[in-house]
C-alpha cells in the first residue's frame, strides 16, 4: 500500500501534466493523436486519482484532509471531476488546457508538500467534521473552476474589445457562455462555502474555545462576503460579467492565501492542516 | 488558329508505355489567367454546358468529358481517345469560338494525366479558389458532375475522378481548417456575434443604412438565423427595396435609431453620412438602459458613422472596417497554414485514384485467371465425382470452390494493387505461367 501511495504521489502530477499537454494541442495546434488521447487520458487519470484518495483513506484510517498536501489533492481531484463533467455535458473541450493545468498545479503542490506521516487526530475520525471539510474543499474547487472561467472570459473580452483576435479568439466558447459557466461554478462554490461556514461554526461551538478571531476563519468570512457581493450585484444587474470575473479572481487569491499562507503561519484553530 | 501561340501539350509518356495515371486532358482558364470580361464570355450555364458536352462527345477524339464553369473559372476535363484531336476540339469548341483573345499566351492552361487529376482535386478542396478554401466550389463541382452524368458525358474514368475530387473536397473541410473563419465583412460580423452571444438565433439585429454593404451583411445574418432584423434608413425608397429582398425586415424611422439600439444585440451601421449617426452619448444612454447586456456595434461607414470614443464604453464592442479586415486577414493566414494538410489529403486521394486505375488494368487478367481455374476445377470434379456417394456431392462442390477461391485470393489482390512500373511485365508473366490464352477471354 505504501509503495502504491508513494508511486501515485509521483505519477499523478506527471499524468496530469501529460493530459494538460494533450489538451494544449487541442487548444493551440490541433493534432489527431493528442486530440483523441486528451479525454480518455483525463478520465483515466481521474480514476487513478480516486484510487489514490481511497487508498489514502484506507491506509491512514481517516478522512484524507489531515495535511495541506491531502487537502490540495482533494481540490485537484474535485476540479478534475467538475471539468470532466462540464466537458461531457457541454461537449466543450476548448477550456480543458486551462482547467487541467490548474489541476496539475494543485496536484504538483500536493505532491511536493507530502509528509511521510500525517498526524492522526481524533477530529479526522468525526463524520460531522469530515462533512464540514468536504463542503469547504468542494467550495474551493468550484471557486477555482469559476476563476479559470473568469480568466478566460477576461482574456476574450479584452481581445474582442481591442480587435486583436490572437490567442483566445475563435478557440473559446462565446463570452456569454463563459460567463454562465463562471456564474454556475461560483454559485455552487458559494453554497458549499456557506455550508462549510455553518457546519464549522456549529462544530466550533461544541469545542468550548474562542474561534471567531482565528485568521483563517476571518479570511474565509471575508471571501464569503466577497463572493456574496459579486453574485448579488450580478444578479441585480448592477455589475457586468467583467466585474464579476475580476471579483472571482480576487476571491481565488484570497482562497490561496487562506489555504497556504494562513495555514502555515497564522492559524491556531485550523492548525491541524 | 496559330499553333505556336497556344499552350502546347506537355510531352509525357507514349501510349504503349506503362501508365500510372489514366489519360486525361484539362484545358481551362481562371481568374489568374483572364480578366472578368473574358471569363464572363466563356462562362456556361446548364443549357450551354450541355450543348458543349454533346458537341465534344460527337468528336472522335473524346471518350468522356466534364465541364466546370463558375464565375472564376471555366475548365474542361477530357478522357481522350485521341489526345491531339481532343485538345483541338476542346480549344475550339469551348474557348476560342467564344473568346478568340484567349489565343494569347498565358490566357489558358493545359494539364495532362496525373496533373489534371490533381488539379481537379485541388479545385474541389478550395486550394485554387480566389478566396482560399471558399466552400461554394464543392457544390459547383457536384452540380457540374450531375450535368455530365445527365448528358452521358461521364464514363468510368471521370466518374471515379469526380468521386475522388468530392471526397478530397469534403475531407479537406472536415479534417482541416481550410474553410474555417470568416473572410468577408458579412461573415466576419456573424463570427464576432458568435464570440459574444450564446447563439445568433437569440440576437436582434439593427441595421442603420440599407445600401449594398448593409445587404451583404444582412444576408449571412439572416442565413444564420438572426432572431429579428430592423432597418432604419434615411431614404424610404431604398429601405423599401431592402424589405423586398428581406421580407422579414421591420422598417423603423431613422430618427428612432437610438431607441432601437436599446433592444438590439447587434448594430451594423453603413450610411453615407459625413457625421457620426451614433455618438458616444447616444450609445452611453442606450447601454445604461440595457442594464448589463453586451452590445456589438459594427461600423462599416467611411467616414466613420459611430463616434470612435464609444468603444471605451464597458460591454460595448465597437468594430470598424479596419478591425474586420484584421480579422479577415488573420483567418486567411490560418487557412494558408492549413494548405500542407490539405495537400496530404490530395496525395492520399490521388493514391486511391491511381490504385483504382492500376486495378482496372489488371482486371481482365484476374478475370481470365479465375475463369481458367474454375474450368480446371469443374473438369477435375466431373472426373472424380462418381467415386463419391451422391449425398457428398454438394459438400465436394463447396470444398473445391472454396479451395480455388482461397488459392487465387492473394494473387488477385496483389495484381490489382501492385505499385510500380513493372505492371505490364508482371501481368505478362502471369499470362505465361497460367497459359491465359486470348480465347480464355471472359
Amino acid at each position: 500500500m505504501t509503495t502504491f501511495l508513494d508511486a501515485a504521489t509521483i505519477l499523478l502530477p506527471v499524468a496530469y501534466l501529460l493530459v494538460a499537454i494533450a489538451y494544449g494541442f487541442v487548444f493551440f495546434a490541433p493534432q489527431p493523436l493528442p486530440e483523441r488521447a486528451a479525454t480518455p487520458g483525463l478520465r483515466g487519470t481521474v480514476l487513478f486519482h480516486l484510487a489514490y484518495l481511497t487508498a489514502l483513506t484506507y491506509h491512514w484510517k481517516q478522512f484524507p484532509a489531515a495535511t495541506v498536501s491531502q487537502a490540495l489533492s482533494i481540490v485537484a481531484f474535485a476540479v478534475a471531476v467538475v471539468y470532466a463533467y462540464v466537458e461531457w455535458h457541454g461537449r466543450e473541450r476548448s477550456t480543458g488546457f486551462w482547467m487541467v493545468s490548474l489541476v496539475f498545479f494543485f496536484q504538483l503542490l500536493s505532491s511536493i508538500l507530502t509528509r511521510p506521516q500525517p498526524p492522526s487526530l481524533e477530529i479526522f475520525h468525526n463524520p460531522f467534521f469530515a462533512f464540514h471539510v468536504s463542503l469547504a474543499l468542494l467550495g474551493y474547487a468550484s471557486f477555482v473552476v469559476g476563476a479559470a472561467y473568469a480568466f478566460l472570459f477576461l482574456q476574450l473580452y479584452r481581445e474582442l474589445k481591442a480587435g486583436r483576435f490572437s490567442t483566445f479568439y475563435g478557440k473559446l466558447p462565446p463570452l456569454e457562455t463563459l460567463e454562465r459557466m463562471m456564474l454556475g461554478a461560483l454559485s455552487v462554490g458559494f453554497v458549499s462555502l456557506t455550508g462549510a461556514v455553518i457546519t464549522g461554526a456549529v462544530y466550533a461551538e461544541r469545542l468550548d474555545q474562542p474561534w471567531l478571531h482565528d485568521p483563517k476563519i476571518l479570511i474565509t468570512l471575508a471571501t464569503w462576503v466577497l463572493y456574496a457581493a459579486a453574485l448579488l450585484l450580478r444578479r441585480m444587474r448592477r455589475w457586468q460579467g467583467r466585474q464579476t470575473a475580476m471579483a472571482s479572481l480576487a476571491g481565488l487569491g484570497a482562497i490561496l492565501f487562506s489555504l497556504m499562507a494562513v495555514n502555515f503561519f497564522f492559524t491556531d484553530f485550523h492548525g491541524f492542516l | 488558329m496559330s499553333a505556336p501561340q497556344l499552350p502546347g501539350l506537355p510531352e509525357t509518356s507514349r501510349p504503349q508505355e506503362v501508365r500510372t495515371d489514366p489519360p486525361l486532358l484539362l484545358v481551362g482558364t481562371d481568374f489568374r489567367c483572364s480578366p472578368l470580361e473574358m471569363r464572363e464570355r466563356v462562362s456556361y450555364d446548364s443549357a450551354a454546358g450541355e450543348e458543349l458536352l454533346v458537341h465534344l462527345l460527337a468528336g472522335a477524339g473524346v471518350a468522356e468529358a466534364f465541364l466546370l464553369s463558375t464565375c472564376n473559372r471555366t475548365e474542361v476535363y477530357i478522357h481522350p481517345r485521341d489526345e491531339d484531336a481532343a485538345y483541338r476540339a476542346t480549344l475550339d469548341l469551348a474557348f476560342l469560338r467564344r473568346v478568340p483573345e484567349l489565343e494569347k499566351p498565358g490566357r489558358l492552361y493545359v494539364k495532362r494525366n496525373g496533373e489534371a487529376a490533381r488539379h481537379l482535386l485541388a479545385v474541389a478542396s478550395g486550394l485554387e479558389s480566389m478566396v482560399l478554401g471558399e466552400p461554394e466550389i464543392l457544390g459547383q463541382v457536384k452540380q457540374a458532375a450531375a450535368l455530365a452524368e445527365a448528358v452521358g458525358a461521364e464514363g468510368p474514368i471521370l466518374r471515379r475522378l469526380l468521386r475522388s475530387a468530392m471526397s478530397a473536397g469534403a475531407r479537406s473541410r472536415q479534417e482541416t481548417g481550410i474553410s474555417a473563419g470568416a473572410v468577408s465583412l458579412g461573415y466576419a460580423t456573424v463570427e464576432l456575434a458568435r464570440q459574444i452571444f450564446k447563439g445568433l438565433e437569440e440576437c436582434r439585429v439593427l441595421l442603420l443604412g440599407a445600401g449594398e454593404t448593409a445587404r451583404s451583411v444582412a444576408r449571412p445574418l439572416v442565413e444564420r438565423g438572426a432572431r429579428e432584423l430592423k432597418v432604419a434608413n434615411r431614404g424610404a425608397e431604398r429601405a423599401r427595396q431592402f424589405q423586398e429582398e428581406f421580407p422579414q425586415t421591420l422598417l423603423i424611422p431613422f430618427e428612432e435609431r437610438v431607441a432601437a439600439v436599446r433592444t438590439a444585440e447587434v448594430v451594423v451601421v453603413s450610411t453615407g453620412a459625413d457625421e457620426p449617426v451614433l455618438t458616444h452619448r447616444h450609445l452611453q444612454e442606450a447601454m445604461a438602459a440595457r442594464s448589463t447586456d453586451p452590445l456589438l456595434v459594427v461600423d462599416l461607414g467611411v467616414p466613420r458613422n459611430v463616434e470612435p470614443s464609444a468603444g471605451r464604453i464597458g460591454n460595448l464592442f465597437l468594430h470598424t472596417v479596419d478591425s474586420l479586415e484584421v480579422l479577415i486577414q488573420r483567418n486567411l493566414k490560418l487557412r494558408k497554414e492549413e494548405v500542407p494538410r490539405v495537400e496530404e489529403i490530395l496525395d492520399q486521394e490521388m493514391g486511391h485514384f491511381r490504385a483504382w486505375y492500376r486495378g482496372l488494368g489488371a482486371e481482365p487478367v484476374v478475370a481470365r485467371l479465375q475463369k481458367q481455374a474454375e474450368r480446371v476445377r469443374q473438369h477435375e470434379v466431373a472426373q472424380m465425382l462418381h467415386r463419391f456417394p451422391p449425398d457428398t456431392h454438394a459438400d465436394l462442390e463447396r470444398l473445391t470452390r472454396s479451395l480455388v477461391r482461397k488459392i487465387l485470393h492473394h494473387p488477385s489482390v496483389h495484381l490489382r494493387n501492385h505499385e510500380g512500373s513493372q505492371d505490364a511485365s508482371r501481368l505478362e508473366l502471369v499470362r505465361e505461367l497460367f497459359h491465359l490464352e486470348d480465347d480464355d477471354q471472359p
